[in-house]
């Protein structure tokens, strides 16, 4: 499982487990699995989702970046709401 | 009992304030909560910030990057002091406004144009008073500042650093370290003078590269020190205000107990006197 955590300028707005995020990167979507080699890259606009056991998680968020080191996966982004 | 009406009137009306200024401290005392718990959820994100620009920072990207530039003479500064748009907190926003004058004056000592950006009523009438020029002002951020409100108030300043305009900024606000410890500060925003970096960067594959990156996280990691500046003020004002009606309250409460205690001494020195008046004339009829 990664550890996922989604963080905007006011709150943190996630934190717990999902077993795969697809972010809207500068250019275009990119998906996180296990095992990703560290990472990090910008954000663009667009919707973000965590897919998990139960549900999927969605936030809208706009610009920041996003950070994957051994299976943690940090979303830091300047806007960001639960949709 | 001329004497004891008035007492009992002067005794109603500081009950009143007193229930004024009580109910004001609990209203601080809940909002102060609220406010501290968004200075904790600020944390976060600033931290991040922090680490990833310090693990991204080189000191020979800072040639190249307009918001790193160390200007070798500063002329033109901005400094934005922020205050509350209400009163009732003790020395709260003169010991603001007093950090304010002293940075300006350092500024203008060392020959630098300063230009001054005022949050708050307060700051705001202070300065019209004192007729000083305010390049800008806001006064309409709320108790809950946003994300929005500090990108709004520092974007332009941004844009005028970089193109060499300005050639540092200051932001003057209230650090919020603990309820009981609000001491004024003055925090220079830009240039932006990176983080020390906690140990070595892990090996990242960066898209689209450390430069874009750095390029992108430089202005967030700019509004991030405002937003912080707000929160943390908002929080230090509320525990001002809460301390300055507490001490109303008390100072209201002795003020009670002396009144009461003129005004009982006064209903017994009459009562003494009426029965000492009873007794003569009983004592003249007997004869």
């Amino acid at each position: 499982m990664l550890k996922v955590s989604v963080i905007s300028p006011e709150s943190v707005l996630f934190e717990g487990e999902a077993s795969s995020v697809v972010a809207p990167a500068y250019d275009g979507e990119i998906g996180i699995l296990e095992n990703h080699a560290p990472l990090m890259t910008l954000l663009g606009t667009g919707s973000l989702r965590l897919g998990g056991a139960g549900a999927d998680k969605r936030f809208n968020i706009e610009g920041g970046f996003l950070q994957v080191v051994e299976n943690n996966v940090r979303i830091v982004t300047e806007k960001a709401t639960a949709a | 009992m001329a004497k004891g009406r008035e007492l009992k009137g002067r005794i109603k009306s500081v009950e009143n304030t007193r229930k004024i200024t009580r109910t004001l401290e609990m209203v601080a005392t809940s909002k102060m909560k609220r406010a501290q718990d968004r200075v904790a959820a600020a944390r976060p994100y600033a931290n991040s910030l922090a680490e990833v620009i310090a693990g991204l920072y080189s000191p020979d990207l800072a040639e190249r990057f307009p918001l790193l530039r160390q200007p070798a003479k500063i002329n033109r500064a901005a400094v934005i002091l922020l205050t509350s748009n209400r009163g009732l907190a003790g020395g709260f926003n003169s010991n603001l406004i007093k950090e304010g004058r002293n940075l300006l004056r350092r500024l203008d000592g060392e020959g630098v144009e300063t230009q001054l950006h005022v949050v708050g009523k307060k700051g705001l009438g202070y300065f019209k008073y004192i007729g000083r020029e305010v390049a800008s002002s806001r006064i309409d951020i709320t108790d809950r500042p946003t994300a929005q409100n500090a990108a709004e108030l520092v974007d332009g300043l941004i844009d005028q650093f970089a193109s060499g305009a300005i050639d540092a900024v200051y932001v003057v606000y209230s650090k919020f370290i603990s309820s009981l410890s609000t001491p004024p500060t003055s925090v220079q925003i830009l240039p932006v003078t990176p983080p020390a970096a906690k140990g070595p960067r892990p090996d990242y594959l960066l898209y689209p590269s450390a430069e874009a990156i750095l390029v992108e996280l430089l202005p967030l990691y700019v509004r991030n020190a405002v937003y912080r500046g707000l929160v943390e003020n908002e929080a230090a004002f509320q525990s001002a205000q809460r301390t300055a009606m507490k001490n109303a309250t008390d100072n209201a409460g002795d003020i009670i107990n002396v009144l009461r205690r003129t005004y009982n001494r006064a209903r017994q020195a009459q009562i003494t006197q009426e029965i000492a008046e009873i007794v003569g004339g009983s004592a003249a009829l007997e004869g």
